[in-house]
Formats: C-alpha cells, structure tokens, sequence
C-alpha cells in the first residue's frame, strides 16, 4: 500500500530528518510508529500524506504519488492530525458539508462510533472539549472508509475512557483492504492495539518487526539478578525488567515500553537480531 | 475520476468553503452597509443650505467617490489577504490540504470569492444604498431649479436640480472603462499574500506592494530622465499627439496582465504548499 525508497527528507538542506530511509507498509495492518521527540515522525506521517515534499526518494501511496494530493487519493487517506481546526458550526452542518467529498461515507457507521464516545450530533463543534473534538474528527475519517488511515499522537487529549474506548474502535475498524498508522510518544497507549512496530531513531528506521517477530526473538521478563544475556534492563521493584534474547521459544508479552528504551539504548544489540 | 477538475467536486468546495469563510464575509459586508449608510445620512443635502451642483445641473455629493474607492479598496484587500490565510496556521492548513478537491478546484474557489463575490457584492451593496438615498434625496429636491452660465460652453442654462447615481456618473465618462480592472489586480495581488506570508498577511502584503511600486516609479522615472534629459526638445507641442485611448488599452492590458501573472502564482503556491 506504501512504498517508500530512498527518501530523503529534512527541514533544511544541510541537516536531514530522514536519510535513504526505505520502507513498504501493507493492508491489514495497524503500524505503531515510535520515536523520542523530534525523531520524525510526524514528518513521516506528513510525507506520506503529502503535506510535506521530500528533497530526494520516491513515494508511493496505492499507486499515487502523495506530493501531488490528487482528489482520488486525498479521499481514500483520513490524517488526524495532532493540531487541527474545526469550524464553529454544528456537527450535522460538519457533516453535510464534508460528507459527500467521500463517495464511501458511511453515515450509519458515524453514528455508532459517535454513541459509542458520547458526542450527541447537535453538538456546536466549536463548544466542544478538545478530546471531544478529537474524538469526532477520528470518528469522521473513520466514516470516510479512506484505505488509509494516518493519525498522529491520536490519545493526546483523551482522557482514561476515552483511551480504551479509541483502542476498541480502532482494533475493530482494521480489514484487510486497510492500513492504519499511528504515531506517538505514548507508547502505553498502543498496547494490545498495534500488530507492528516502526522506530525511528537518528534520521533512520531503527527497528519495523511485528509484535510476534518481536516476541519470538525477544522475551520480556523480569529477573533478579543480571546476567549477559540481557541486552537492556530496568530497575524495578524486587529486580530488573529485562529484554533478553529469546533463545528457549519462551511465550512472553512485549512490553511495549521497555523495548522503545531497549532500541533507543542498545542499538548495535538488536540490530543484528532483527537483521 | 478526473483528478484536475470536476465541477461537482467544485460546487461542493464552494459550499464547504462557505461555512468558514461565509462568516468573515457577511461580517465584513454588513459592517461596510452600515458605514455606507451612515456616511449618506451624515452628508445628506440640508434643505436649508444651498445645493451644490454642476453644469448639467445634477447635485454634487463629492464623498461618494473617497467612500466608494476607500471601503472598496478595503473590503476587497481584507476578504482577499483572509481567504488562503488559513495554509499558514499548521492546525487549519492540514485538514485544508487533505480536503479531496484538487489545487486548480481550490485555486478557483480562491478566485470565486475574492474577485468575483467579494468585489460584486461591494458594487451591488454600494448601488443599493447609493440608489435608496439618491431617490430620497430626488424627491425631497424635486422642485428645486437652478441657473448657471458655467460649463466648457458658457450658455446660460435653467431646470430642475436633478441627481444621478455614482454609477451613473462613473459610467458616462469613458476614462474609466481601463479602470474595471483594479479591483481585480488588487484581490489578486492580496489573495498572493495569503497564501504567500504565513503571518500577518494583509500588512506584509500592503508593505511589499508599497515599496515594490514606490521603487517601480523611482525606477522609471531615473531611466526615464536618463533616457530623456537634454537629449528631447523640451516643448510640451513638439510633435504632441494625443495617444489618449491608447494610454487607456494599455492600463487595461497593464492590469489584466497583473492579474493574471499574480493569480498563476497563486495557483502554484497553493499547489505546492506545505505545512
């Protein structure tokens, strides 16, 4: 569904975000995109959507070159941005004048999602608390039945519920003719949501591997005591949260935020594991 | 799907837009009705004063062409330097530019509203109030004559004080048929600020405009006596001929010219904008 070869991407010539960086992402999949502030990754998700133009590399968006926002592939991309601007107007006005831009639109799926975060359809969009703002504008893209669906630190704003009811949404909003990316530093946020992992660190991808090819290679335990087995560990409370290479086929749940430290700490560990 | 230009995909741009832009719109316009109303009731000609009129015996109301130029000149800039000056703010600009319509429909809805409603509107209003008050005004002075020797021919002339739309004087002269092109320089020229400077749009466009034309004339008229002085007879009817018609074809063309050079910029600006 995407693929991007050689990219090249910076805010200025002389220092680059993203070097050479190649990547494909398929339908089916929910990608976790994680990094430490200014890693990139809004760029990233910018490039793809093409609000932003690479300096070199090409870009492939099911078929369509992104940076030349045709009308056919603006309609299939829904992007929830981390900022965005609504309207004052009510809901329904929202609706009736963004609605038929999308000729898959799917009104009743809007009003369930709308139930199910509580946001009653006469609402004044501009009367609404950010959360509940963001809350409508995933519940729209989602509506739009676009194949791609790019969101960028969506939790921000969220409070607890919210949080669980976005990750029940999304994880039943996935089929097989979508592909879903989402950004954030939260990383607790997408756990038991996300089937990939995608981490940028230093202008690259330091790690894309699937939750199961994570879990098969790696196992997260807590242990004791250290030994040399361990790539990266945690104090904790009676011991260490660990990442040790999985050498038995031991089932484990990955922490999702002991292996963003992981990568970010021992790199040149993991690399070669992955590889 | 054609992905330059669909005309559907264009109406439907045309009513989203409104939702946003319609408010600052009819704001504008109803804040310019009441400053027109209250410029005409404030200069309405006293019965007990004397009427001042011209040759033709028509009443002068000399504020009409300062109003008419200055709200007009305002109104317009205003409603052109706020239409892309969304594409500057990150949080408006991106769901902006993921709108499924494409950069020539967005261009022209651009146009739509600045040159062509924005500058209708403000003769329509303008007529409308200018009309209510010129047939108060003739029947209140029906029955007033006047008497006067002056003109380009010095006949003596009596009749019934009459009074004439600004239109109606505007258009009997034929000097200013070149002059129907302004207003669309101008929107072009403000519209290029928008979506050129990210901030403070109408000031910066006003500045870079002033000084670009104070250093054109400064230009012109340095070439213009290098070119000239103590090299041409200095004779006001050495070789003189009146080029007056061609003097106003060429500030047509000059204008339309303009116009059109700042509206192909735009078009790429928005096209190539990134957020």
């Amino acid at each position: 569904m995407i693929a991007i070869n050689n990219l090249n991407f910076g805010y200025s010539k002389h220092s680059l975000l993203f070097k050479d960086m190649s990547m494909q992402l398929s339908a089916g999949h929910i990608y976790g995109l994680l990094g430490k502030n200014g890693a990139g990754k809004s760029s990233l998700l910018k490039n793809i959507a093409g609000l932003v133009y690479a300096q070199s590399g090409s870009l492939n968006v099911m078929g369509f070159n992104p940076a030349k926002r045709e009308p056919e592939l603006l309609a299939d991309i829904c992007f929830i941005p981390e900022e965005f601007h609504l309207p004052s107007i009510k809901i329904d006005a929202y609706i009736k004048a963004n609605a038929p831009f999308y000729k898959k639109f799917d009104h009743a799926y809007l009003n369930v999602l709308l139930e199910e975060f509580n946001i009653p359809i006469s609402n004044k969009l501009v009367n609404m608390s950010y959360g509940q703002k963001k809350k409508f504008i995933i519940a729209f893209g989602l509506a739009t039945q676009a194949k791609l669906i790019i969101m960028d630190e969506p939790t921000n704003g969220l409070d607890i519920p919210s949080k669980a009811q976005f990750r029940k949404v999304m994880a039943s909003a996935l089929t097989d003719d979508r592909c879903i990316v989402i950004s954030t530093h939260q990383v607790r946020d997408l756990d038991n949501l996300i089937d990939t992992v995608i981490m940028l660190d230093e202008s690259t991808i330091a790690l894309k591997a699937s939750i199961e090819e994570i879990t098969q290679k790696l196992t997260f335990k807590k242990m004791k005591e250290l030994d040399e087995t361990v790539i990266y560990a945690e104090p904790a409370l009676s011991g260490f949260n660990v990442v040790v290479p999985n050498y038995h086929q031991e089932d484990s749940k990955m922490d999702i935020e002991l292996l963003f430290n992981a990568v970010l700490a021992e790199k040149k560990k993991l690399k070669p594991i992955f590889n | 799907m054609n992905n330059t230009f669909n005309f559907n995909r264009f109406w439907l741009l045309v009513k989203r837009q409104w939702l946003e832009f319609g408010k600052i719109y009819l704001i504008s316009l109803l804040v310019i009705t009441g400053v027109f109303v209250l410029f005409y009731s404030w200069n309405f000609p006293d019965p007990d004063k004397d009427y001042r009129y011209n040759s033709d015996g028509f009443l002068n109301l000399y504020f009409r062409i300062p109003l008419f130029l200055t709200l007009g000149f305002i109104f317009i800039s205003v409603i052109a330097s706020s239409y892309f000056s969304m594409l500057g703010q990150k949080a408006k600009a991106i769901i902006e530019l993921m709108a499924p319509a494409s950069s020539l429909e967005k261009w022209l809805c651009g146009l739509f509203y600045t040159s062509i409603l924005s500058v209708f509107s403000f003769l329509l209003v303008f007529y409308i109030v200018d009309l209510t008050f010129v047939t108060y005004i003739e029947k209140s002075i029906g029955h007033i004559t006047f008497s006067t020797t002056s003109g380009p021919f010095p006949t003596p002339k009596t009749g019934v004080i009459g009074i004439r739309t600004l239109f109606s004087e505007l258009l009997a002269h034929k000097e200013m048929r070149p002059m129907y092109g302004i207003p669309f320089m101008i929107t072009s020229i403000f519209l290029l600020g928008s979506v050129y400077f990210n901030r403070f749009h109408y000031i910066k466009t006003a500045v870079v405009t002033m000084l670009f034309c104070s250093g054109l004339i400064y230009a012109l008229v340095k070439v213009g006596m290098w070119l000239t002085l103590h090299k041409v007879q200095d004779s006001a009817n050495f070789g003189y001929r009146s080029h007056n018609d061609e003097v106003f074809i060429y500030i047509l063309m000059g204008t339309a010219f303009i116009t059109l050079f700042f509206w192909a910029i735009t078009f790429f600006r928005v096209k190539e904008k990134e957020v």
